[in-house]
């Protein structure tokens, strides 16, 4: 496919096709290669620590019950509990014991956001999180993939379930609030580490 | 497709993108719009399917230092760079296929204001765990003093003193809360 683009691209840049021409030729070549086959992963390099996956997002709110329901409601999050833990709720990203899209390892697990309400005066961990530096970086918002999303079709979807604050992320993407005023942004596999900000 | 090619083109003749970008950005879009095809074959009739995350945005002071930072203690691979203030970090599988990334950048010029609902750590799975190795990668990154934890987790702090977890599917596993 390289070879191809980097051959019309030379043809476009030496007067011998139109501009119409290219973006007729890439267009049609793209589809027909999406057409017998996706990329290839590129081989990781050899080191102990390397991030594999997302495993877990830690949020914190004033009501974990109320935002795990909302992630139920409008994603169809299931919910865990934790005996141990009973001030937050696990929410897997698809379904439990299932691999992770792309993952072939038995070893990287299903990725979740868990949703919590410490209680700055209470548990071993919470007195350890109050008691770290307070950082002077923070995760604006989480963007999602969902399978097969149109943004028109999920824009009313959204609204349907009285989501708030909904607006356009570019042409593949949208945002929202969740009840805390959380920024949340959704889209498809077409929104990803090349695409996004290219 | 043809829009996002005619973006292309455009960006190509302003000079915004070099022949081999170019070239580049139209293999991965092919491969994205193949993927993008099987998902949506794989998708149900009705409400969303949750694939995974796709990315956490990552506001600080300086991005280059998180940049740096997630790249040489993570291994994450840093793309779409333009020393304009921020940059994507992809990790996992491939960035078309399940892959995540980190958008870390600058506040810029309207920073978010604080809301009541915030993420207080990120946790990362580190497949085939080594702990003794994972201890020495640190130590030869200068983090021992950052760092804590052991037995399948550990801890460290990034270079805005932000959170961050790692560990593997034994100590961090939702499918054995």
């Amino acid at each position: 496919m390289k070879a191809f683009v980097a051959s019309k691209l030379d043809e476009y840049r030496m007067g011998k096709i139109s501009r119409r021409k290219l973006l007729e030729s890439l267009t049609v070549a793209a589809a027909a290669t999406a057409a017998t086959g996706g990329a290839q992963a590129a081989p990781a390099p050899n080191r102990a620590l390397k991030a594999a996956l997302v495993n877990h997002i830690s949020y914190q709110c004033p009501d974990f019950h109320r935002v795990a329901d909302w992630y139920s409601r409008v994603f169809n999050m299931e919910q865990v509990t934790y005996p141990s833990e009973p001030t937050q709720i696990g929410m897997p990203f698809g379904r439990r014991n299932q691999k992770p899209l792309g993952v072939t390892a038995d070893d990287v697990p299903t990725s979740y956001i868990v949703v919590r309400t410490r209680n700055p005066n209470g548990t071993a961990a919470d007195v350890g999180a109050s008691a770290r530096p307070r950082s002077r970086a923070t995760i604006e918002h989480i963007g999602y993939t969902v399978a097969d999303f149109n943004r028109d079709q999920a824009r009313a979807q959204l609204q349907a379930l009285g989501v708030q604050n909904i607006r356009d992320g570019g042409l593949y993407s949208l945002h929202m609030t969740d009840p805390f005023g959380y920024d949340i942004q959704l889209s498809g596999v077409a929104n990803n580490a090349i695409t996004d900000g290219a | 497709m043809e829009r996002f090619i005619d973006r292309l083109i455009e960006e190509f003749d302003q000079g915004k993108l070099s022949r081999r970008e170019f070239c580049e950005t139209m293999a991965v879009a092919t491969a994205v719009l193949a993927a993008g095809g099987a998902a949506a074959n794989a998708a149900p009739q009705r409400g969303f399917t949750m694939l995974g995350v796709n990315h956490l945005s990552y506001s600080c002071p300086d991005y280059r230092l998180a940049r740096d930072f997630y790249r040489d203690v993570f291994g994450m691979q840093v793309l779409n760079d333009k020393g304009t203030g921020r940059a994507n970090l992809a990790f996992g599988p491939a960035p078309d296929n399940g892959g995540n990334f980190m958008v870390v950048h600058n506040p810029g010029n309207n920073p978010q204001p604080p809301t009541e609902g915030y993420v207080d750590h990120i946790c990362f799975t580190v497949a085939n765990w080594n702990e003794p190795q994972i201890k020495a990668d640190l130590a030869a990154q200068g983090l021992t003093q950052r760092s804590r934890g052991g037995n399948g987790t550990m801890r460290v702090l990034d270079p805005f003193d932000f959170d961050i977890q790692f560990g593997n599917h034994i100590a961090e596993n939702i499918n054995e809360p």
